[in-house]
């Protein structure tokens, strides 16, 4: 692996400029196994910007799209993913090396949508006496939406619980083990959560014509 | 359909790259990077643990020295081997999960709630086979006596917890406040069966085991309240 250097040079940037001035950097460097982004963050312990920054455009996307998915308006997942990172910085003492690093970042990004859950719940029911609200159905997925957007549209109908685990899972790419310690619960809980979410996942996408020779992407 | 088509169909609605607004992310590392310094990590688990374990042992062994020892002075080597193991690997398991909570992204053993019940049922159960007394004087005075010396001694025990655990980050602070009540809970336990000499089943097994879910109880109560006041239960590194 070339990027060993503590003082983080291994970490090079693959395109993008440096703002030496404001120390704003804008790399998105070629970084992708567990063991880069392991490696990344002790080198972000050590107060390490480049370290941080690569962290930082690394992992945005896949916690950005991980609100997203729990039906977080894009304003939302933006508020919440900048909510996130505070956190992280803020608790980034507690990870320790060798330990994987997706599930500790999972977990904090969890706890945030966890709160935000609760207050908008509190700020729902608030708001609720002033009249009824109209029902809005969930956007039915159309044809060449984007992806994230499909997505959301395919996971609609399974419980919030079953639809971070598939995302964590198939989606985020990590394994039983680290959903179970991201979500703090049992291998045997994910499995079972999974299996849930792919037979309702089974019964929508048949009743949508899937598995009957269509090959395509979301209808 | 199979599962390989379904996972065919997620990979082909999550293949199209998910952007982020760079502003955001800008704005992200600008504020990190504003207040970026390098941090001590936590020691590894097994030192939180160890420390854990050793303050529920010496806040039993201070209170109970300062009461007496007059339990364990009345109880066989085997009646001390089965309380004093079962308390052990209780203490064990309940700073074992404390510590998980205050760790993003630990395994998590056993959950608090399964840990408050296993902790009861397995004492009541040891005690049920120590103990065959099943007189009851002054049931309630005796009782409340001993619940009370029990909890006296876990205020102290989860003080400690939390000031040993108070640079961990709990993402479920409910959780984490069961688990550290539970805990100190323990330490109360611990304390009474190596003082009191009152060998009544139902005295026991009630009153003493007792401390555990009233411990924990509390212990979650304050975390619930924590949570709407942040300031109060969270590391000061983590206060805005």
């Amino acid at each position: 692996m070339s990027e060993t250097p503590a003082d983080g040079a291994a970490i090079a940037p693959v395109d993008g400029v440096r703002e030496a001035g404001n120390r704003q950097v804008r790399n998105v460097p070629a970084v992708g196994s567990d063991s880069n982004l392991e490696m990344l963050m002790c080198l972000y312990q050590q107060g390490d910007f480049r370290a941080a920054t690569t962290l930082i455009h690394r992992l945005s996307p896949q916690l950005h799209r991980f609100f997203m998915v729990q039906f977080a308006s894009r304003p939302d997942a933006d508020d919440l993913l900048q909510e996130t990172w505070l956190r992280i910085h803020a608790a980034r003492h507690t990870y320790r090396a060798g330990e994987p690093v997706l599930p500790w970042f999972y977990a904090i990004a969890r706890h945030i949508r966890v709160d935000h859950y609760r207050r908008s719940r509190r700020t729902v029911a608030r708001e609720q006496g002033l009249g009824e609200m109209p029902e809005i159905a969930a956007p039915a997925p159309t044809a060449g939406s984007g992806g994230a957007h499909d997505l959301e549209a395919l996971l609609a109908p399974l419980p919030e619980s079953q639809r971070e685990v598939v995302e964590m899972l198939k989606i985020a790419g990590m394994s039983l083990e680290e959903v179970a310690r991201a979500t703090s619960s049992s291998v045997g809980s994910v499995k079972q959560k999974a299996h849930r979410a792919y037979e309702k996942l089974r019964e929508r996408l048949s009743g949508m014509g899937f598995g009957k020779g269509s090959t395509g992407g979301l209808p | 359909m199979k599962d390989r088509e379904i996972d065919e169909i997620l990979k082909q609605a999550a293949a199209s790259g998910h952007e982020v607004d760079p502003a955001v992310l800008d704005r992200v590392a600008a504020s990190i990077g504003s207040a970026l310094r390098p941090v001590r990590p936590l020691p590894p688990a097994w030192v939180l643990e160890g420390g854990l374990i050793l303050i529920c042992a010496v806040v039993a062994l201070v209170g109970a020295a300062r009461l007496g020892f007059f339990g364990i002075e009345k109880l066989s080597g085997l009646e001390r081997g089965l309380i004093f193991s079962t308390l052990g690997i209780l203490v064990w398991l309940a700073a074992t999960g404390f510590v998980n909570e205050m760790i993003p992204g630990r395994r998590r053993c056993v959950a608090p709630g399964t840990l408050l019940g296993v902790a009861s049922v397995a004492l009541i159960a040891v005690f049920a086979v120590v103990f065959r007394d099943y007189r009851t004087e002054r049931f309630v005075s005796l009782g409340m006596a001993c619940l009370i010396a029990g909890l006296l001694h876990a205020i102290p025990t989860g003080l400690a917890s939390w000031w040993l655990l108070r640079r961990g980050f709990a993402v479920d602070s409910v959780a984490a406040g069961l688990a550290g009540g539970i805990l100190a809970g323990l330490a109360g336990v611990t304390m009474l069966e190596l003082h009191c000499a009152n060998f009544e089943a139902l005295h026991v097994m009630l009153w003493h085991t007792a401390v555990i879910p009233v411990s924990g109880a509390a212990g979650a109560l304050l975390a619930w309240v924590a949570r709407f006041r942040p300031g109060f239960w969270r590391p000061r590194a983590l206060r805005s």
